[in-house]
């Protein structure tokens, strides 16, 4: 019995120390080609939402950057080696995976995490730790303004949400609107914040404020009294599928006026939710697939190609971050942190798949977004 | 030298371990005068909102922020504890439940306090707030030949492990005295302990006020660990991981929810490799746990089997094998 207890000790205590390395591994490789005259060899973290919930998300964004990252190597400018690690969508999670990334693996640059509540958590350890981070999918207000090193190539809200607003108003002529949202989810919230700004700026009427929470299926109570107030538009900060819900019952009690929506609203999905009632959905979106462009068509080709299904924006933003960073390593000639920043923040009219890209002073995004509105089960430009 | 050895990504991941095996402590106080209590997420919450709100607001000290917060959070489960009591088993689970519920509502939607679900950022880091005042001292960390943030998580652990050694000690102790003997005859038999003469109220809500302590104590240390909340993070699911440290691990003995969130925390960690399969594994060993030891891994009937071998090998081969048992 003793024998066979110490046996199961010995074993657990090996078994472990084989777990703990094969998660050690890989030393930093943050140095010069010696051959390669002026090509740049570095590590990027990635910190990507995998596991949970909201795991397509993470799958999206992981996809466009190994697209990314196989296209930059095979041109051997640069070479890219990423370092993916999942954050399950939670802050210490993210927190850990990013000290993990800095510390052990002594990457050069971070792209991720995916929420803005994880970059929140993230952003400030990076800055600290001088390590460049760029979110690729984090929308809120306030995430580039947290520090130095800290990025971001994803179209903010504050930038979506009035060039839709505007065009809205200016097609229909809008005076009075109604505000619908969910009080209970970041990012909804943040969008509302936005949009109530926007409204008011534009000297807009509001008529209601209206909430409702996550998961809710049943939304007649709001959408009766916003009908009653008869706006001339609607503005809903949504994700896609409580959106779609509501656009759906709108419709169907008789609310013909059209919905502007934000970033999470934004999603082929709202028409194999919604169908029909999803028609006069107006969105900004930085990403938009069916452009007249041979770098956007030949992305989609080679992405449907490799993945089996279409880029959404999540997968484009990714794309084109990488895309960024290279660039920034080139320009830095050296896989130095410091050098490496100074270079990001150099980035100006970047021609990507997104369209023109700079950053601006505090490193948050300066680009022309795209208003799309859904026309018979359609997302088409909005003019 | 030292600095080589010390990694903040190895002390970042022990200091989400401590926090976690306080809540797991904190369950195993209701837990052992036999109340099932999923409320202590609420209480975390409390914690963690009173503290990060007076350092943000009044400029208040870190240290008066946690106890604060932790006092905040123990009010807080007399004033649940009272009434809730008088309910058991599931019923209560489901009143503790609904509290954290409204809890967060209240977090939601009083804005202008918590700035709803868009959460509190910026709180003062307990870890930077220290290197701070060391500094103030004219205590360089160049010294130990440490880097300034080696320096911060070094610190944090290390008062973290000190904090945990201290309340492990204290409810061990308790588990030895008159307080301790009552919280197992009434989870053995409420009836028959109130017929002994012991207050069973007074014993209750005494032990669902120290696991409000302790999760409001566990909260405060959170916000500031993390720097930032919000109110998504003290929600159901939270609620549920601290009762799983307990039923893992085992809530006989304290050890239980110790071990428990030990290698709950660690195990993501640890399966990185596989990343997005890790979750997959984490629940299969769960699964495989609860079909095969219900009562949780570590019991009475394990320690005092160690002990026994323990002691056996001692003398068998003489001390100085006893390091490797």
């Amino acid at each position: 019995m003793r024998k066979h207890f110490r046996r199961f000790a010995q074993f657990t205590a090996l078994s472990s120390l084989v777990l703990l390395s094969a998660c050690g591994g890989a030393q930093s490789s943050g140095e010069k080609d010696a051959n390669g005259a002026g090509k740049v060899t570095a590590d990027i973290g990635v910190i990507s939402y995998i596991s949970g919930p909201g795991a397509a998300y993470g799958e999206a964004i992981t996809n466009g950057l190994k697209l990314a990252n196989e296209e930059i190597n095979k041109k051997g400018e640069v070479e890219i080696n990423l370092v993916i690690e999942d954050s399950a969508g939670k802050q210490d999670q993210a927190l850990t995976a990013a000290q993990k990334l800095m510390n052990s693996k002594n990457v050069t640059a971070i792209i991720g995490p995916t929420l803005s509540t994880e970059m929140n958590v993230v952003g400030p350890e990076a800055d600290l730790n001088g390590v460049p981070i760029m979110g690729t999918s984090t929308t809120a207000e306030g995430i580039p303004q947290i520090g130095e090193y800290v990025f971001r190539n994803s179209l903010p809200e504050a930038l979506a949400i009035p060039a839709s607003i505007d065009k809205a108003i200016e097609k229909y002529d809008a005076k009075k609107v109604a505000i619908l949202y969910g009080n209970d989810d970041v990012f909804t919230k943040s969008g509302f914040d936005t949009m109530k700004k926007a409204a008011e700026e534009k000297g807009l009427e509001i008529l209601t404020i209206e909430t409702f929470q996550k998961g809710q299926s049943d939304y007649n109570a709001q959408l009766t009294k916003i009908k009653s107030l008869k706006p001339d538009l609607i503005l809903a900060s949504a994700l896609y599928n409580e959106g779609a819900v509501i656009m759906d019952q709108a419709r169907k009690m008789g609310i013909d006026v059209p919905f502007v929506g934000g970033n999470g609203f934004n999603s082929p999905e709202v028409i194999k939710i919604a169908g029909d009632a999803a028609n006069g959905l107006i969105v900004a979106t930085p990403w938009y697939g069916d452009k007249d462009d041979q770098k956007v068509q030949d992305f989609v080709k080679k992405y449907e190609e490799k993945y089996g299904k279409k880029p959404d924006q999540f997968a484009a933003q990714a794309y084109d971050a990488l895309y960024i960073l290279a660039e920034a390593l080139k320009n830095a000639g050296d896989a130095d942190r410091d050098a490496v920043r100074d270079a990001l923040a150099e980035t100006k009219d970047f021609q990507g798949i997104l369209g023109s890209f700079s950053f601006d002073k505090d490193g948050d995004v300066v680009m022309e977004p795209t208003v799309l509105v859904i026309d018979e089960g359609k997302f088409t430009v909005f003019e | 030298m030292l600095g080589e050895l010390i990694n903040p990504y190895y002390l970042q991941v022990a200091s989400f371990i401590l926090i976690n095996v306080i809540l797991g402590i904190s369950i195993y106080i209701t837990l052992s005068t036999g109340q099932l209590s999923l409320a202590n997420a609420g209480f975390m919450g409390v914690g963690a909102y009173t503290s990060a709100l007076l350092t943000l607001n009044f400029d208040f000290p870190i240290l008066i922020g946690i106890l604060a917060g932790t006092l905040m959070a123990g009010l807080f489960g007399i004033i649940i504890g009272i009434p809730t009591l008088r309910l058991q088993g599931v019923y209560l689970a489901i009143v503790t439940l609904g509290f954290g519920e409204v809890l967060r509502v209240i977090l939601v939607n009083w804005e202008s306090l918590t700035k709803g679900s868009i959460g509190l950022s910026g709180i003062p880091h307990l870890g930077r707030e220290i290197l701070r005042t060391f500094k103030e001292l004219g205590f360089n960390p160049g010294v130990m030949g440490l880097q300034n943030n080696q320096f911060i998580f070094l610190m944090v652990f290390l008062l973290l492990l000190f904090i945990v050694i201290g309340i492990i000690w204290f409810f061990k102790r308790q588990n030895r005295s008159r307080i301790g003997r009552a919280f197992a005859a009434i989870k053995l038999d409420e009836k028959a302990a109130e017929s002994m003469g012991i207050n069973i109220t007074y014993y209750k809500v005494l032990a669902f006020t120290q696991g409000a302590l302790l999760s409001g104590f566990a909260g405060a240390l959170y916000a500031h660990v993390l720097a930032y909340i919000s109110p998504a993070d003290f929600a159901y699911h939270r609620a549920v991981e601290i009762l799983i440290f307990a039923v893992f691990g085992g809530s006989e003995v304290i050890w239980g929810p110790v071990f428990g969130a030990l290698f709950l925390t660690v195990m993501p960690e640890v399966l990185r490799f596989i990343s997005e399969y890790r979750y997959m594994i984490y629940g299969l060993i769960i699964l495989v746990m609860m079909a095969v030891r219900p009562q949780g891994l570590i019991d009475v009937h394990l320690l005092n089997w160690m002990k026994l071998k323990t002691k056996k090998r001692g003398k068998e081969h003489g001390t100085a094998n006893q390091k490797s048992a």
